[in-house]
């Protein structure tokens, strides 16, 4: 026995002493390594972006794309009836580099019509229409909060909570206070148990930074009176106030037409050969005069400068020499991520003429947000979707998606029988069960923001910082681009 | 020194070292050599073209919201042809925000300089999104770039 112990560790010596003069030995049958001067990771908005403003300074750019796709987390799910958006598809009024990108590539924006209609709740074992909430037993919120509809509790409070005035402010030490858990500031600020139960069923209230959602909520009431008179907005659901001002023409929100992903193709063409596919990316290695980075497939690329425009969860993966060091390692490894999944449909058949209820509805339980979209002229059924954040995600996201289905249909005629034979599926993604990306977006943990949120995005010898998690002053799919356009500005007064 | 003098790859103590001097209460990273002050060029003088230069690479920041000059499209922040020294709020038929409306102003290099650095600062309320660019060094490129337009 202890013979084959001193075995195995004289192998395991031995091996180690061949990974460690494995660097001097040339590789038999690798790649040549390709040369450039920056090379850019990851195929989502922010790289494209990134990668296209180098290429317009005529800076030589390679981006690695580590799917099969571009995009990111802009993606169209083309070929399934009613296209469903899996990402991003709000373009709002004042996304100036999304509106700009459209325009520059030939990409139309669509007025986003679509209005949701009203919404129901199912807590607490009842069902509630809509007015009937405030006054309704099966609300034990106390007066001041029982007016808010369940699903805009969370929002609602942060709302009234929110300090931030500029689109900068969530940086300020000034705001640092507000760097802890929403279930912290809520309990702080006198919110009621059940309260603070309904608003943790759509946010994630002990793992979320306050401040992080204010930098949003904030950066939503701007786009919201971009242009126009300041108004007073509700809280929507969909982040984005998509109601019209009295007047008005257009609705404030806009989509990509044929579908989001028609944009970061649009951008991947014009980029041409230098998108490279399939190149999974694991290994920065800045120790000597320049960047080589080493993909899955044995490729190679030399470069004077490196975009990680991947998620920290992507990025967390890639060995990257010289290592991370202080606040902006802790923040590659343990930046938040969230998850969020989500099944769509056709309604075959209008069940709330059945039951009386409401088209879109709340639960407490299994089933989180369904919701039901107006139809659009020419179309001859309702549309909707249902959102799974928290356990719910969880629960569904353990399942393959034919289970999956079954299991929310289930549910769904257990709550609200009226639904049986009438929902329709068409599909289900779950982006926490995407490799590439772990997660629907990031989210920073409380105390994060003060931590590193600033560290985070400063240059790594050759290597800079793009993706929605780098953002400063914008959100959504602008984020991205946001983001992109700093990463290339650094390297453009580098180069 | 040079521009062109940049080109070459930096040691990353360096840059790290420029980096953290230049942080400002936003910390946009722009790395890069710290360039000596640039004696700013006053109205009239020819602008040094390699700070014209760095500035145009630094227009990158606008050209998302603002084009260079008064031509349709669908840009959603004013054209910027003749900025400086320009009245404030003042192309005909564009919606500005109340705040810049109520401003009483012209782009001097010393008030874009201040607005550079972080719009609502010179006047709250402003529209316009802007992270900020913390160092003087660059702000005075990019309005060097302005001049030009």
């Amino acid at each position: 026995m202890s013979v084959k112990r001193r075995q195995v560790l004289k192998g395991a010596l031995s091996l180690s002493a061949l990974s460690l003069s494995y660097p001097l030995l040339k590789p038999a049958n690798g790649f040549a390594a390709e040369k450039t001067t920056a090379v850019v990771i990851g195929g989502g908005l922010s790289g494209l972006n990134c990668a296209l403003l180098l290429s317009d300074f005529g800076i030589d750019v390679i981006l690695l794309e580590g799917s099969n796709r571009v995009g990111g987390r802009a993606r169209t799910a083309d070929g399934v009836e009613t296209r469903p958006e899996y990402g991003a598809s709000e373009v709002g009024r004042s996304y100036a580099r999304a509106i700009d990108l459209c325009a520059r590539l030939g990409v139309n924006l669509l007025p986003d019509e679509r209005t949701l209609l009203p919404m129901s709740n199912y807590v607490n074992g009842t069902w509630v229409r809509s007015e009937d909430w405030a006054d309704s037993p099966a609300n034990t919120m106390p007066d001041g909060e029982r007016e808010t509809p369940p699903l805009m509790v969370g929002m609602s409070l942060l709302s009234r909570l929110n300090p931030l005035k500029n689109l900068d402010d969530w940086l300020s030490p000034e705001f640092a206070a507000y760097d802890i858990s929403m279930r912290e500031l809520f309990l702080n600020n006198g919110a009621s148990d059940e309260a603070m139960r309904l608003a943790g069923i759509p946010m994630d209230l002990r793992v979320t930074s306050s401040l992080g959602m204010m930098q949003e909520r904030t950066r939503t009431l701007f786009d919201a009176n971009f242009g126009r008179t300041q108004v007073e907005v509700a809280d929507t659901p969909f982040g984005l106030a998509a109601t019209r001002q009295e007047g008005e023409e257009t609705p404030p929100v806009r989509t990509i037409a044929g579908g989001t992903s028609r944009l970061p193709e649009a951008m991947a063409a014009a980029l041409g050969d230098r998108v490279r596919m399939g190149k999974v990316a694991v290994e920065i290695d800045m120790s000597g005069s320049g960047a080589e980075i080493r993909c899955l497939d044995g490729s190679r690329y030399q470069a004077d400068f490196v975009v990680s425009a991947a998620p920290f969860t992507t990025l967390r993966n890639i060995a990257v020499s010289p290592r991370f060091t202080g606040r902006q390692a802790e923040a590659v490894l343990e930046l938040g991520y969230r998850g969020t999944t989500r099944a769509w449909g056709v309604v075959e058949a209008p069940y709330w003429e059945e039951d009386g209820l409401e088209p879109s509805f709340f639960t407490d339980e299994t089933i989180q947000t369904v919701v039901v979209l107006d139809k659009l002229p020419g179309e001859d059924k309702h549309r909707f979707s249902i959102v799974f954040t928290g356990p719910s995600a969880a629960r569904i996201d353990q399942l393959p998606d034919d289970q999956a289905v079954a299991l929310i249909e289930s549910e769904m005629a257990r709550i609200r029988p009226s639904t049986r034979g009438k929902m329709r599926f068409v599909d289900l993604y779950g982006w926490r069960k995407n490799p590439l990306i772990q997660g629907c977006r990031h989210l920073f943990r409380p105390g994060q923001i003060s931590r590193f949120a600033k560290e985070m995005i400063m240059p790594h010898h050759r290597l800079h910082f793009a993706g929605e998690h780098t953002r400063r002053m914008d959100f959504g799919m602008e984020a991205a681009l946001e983001s992109g356009e700093r990463a290339a500005v650094e390297i453009l007064q580098r180069a | 020194m040079n521009i062109a003098a940049h080109s070459r790859p930096i040691a990353a103590g360096v840059v790290c070292a420029a980096l953290l001097a230049g942080l400002g209460a936003v910390s946009l990273a722009l790395a890069g050599q710290e360039a000596p002050a640039q004696a700013r060029a006053t109205a009239g003088e020819a602008p040094d073209p390699q700070l014209v230069a760095r500035g145009k690479r630094l227009y990158v920041f606008c050209q998302a919201c603002h084009a260079t000059e008064a031509v349709p499209g669908s840009k959603i922040g004013p054209h910027l042809g003749g900025i400086v020294n320009r009245p404030v709020a003042s192309v005909e038929d564009w919606v500005y925000s109340d705040a810049l409306r109520s401003a009483d102003f012209v782009w001097s290099e010393e008030n874009l300089d201040v607005w550079l650095q972080r719009p609502t600062d010179l006047v709250p309320g402003t529209n316009m999104s802007f992270a900020g660019l913390p160092r003087k060094e660059i702000r005075a490129a990019l309005i060097a770039y302005l001049r030009t337009l």
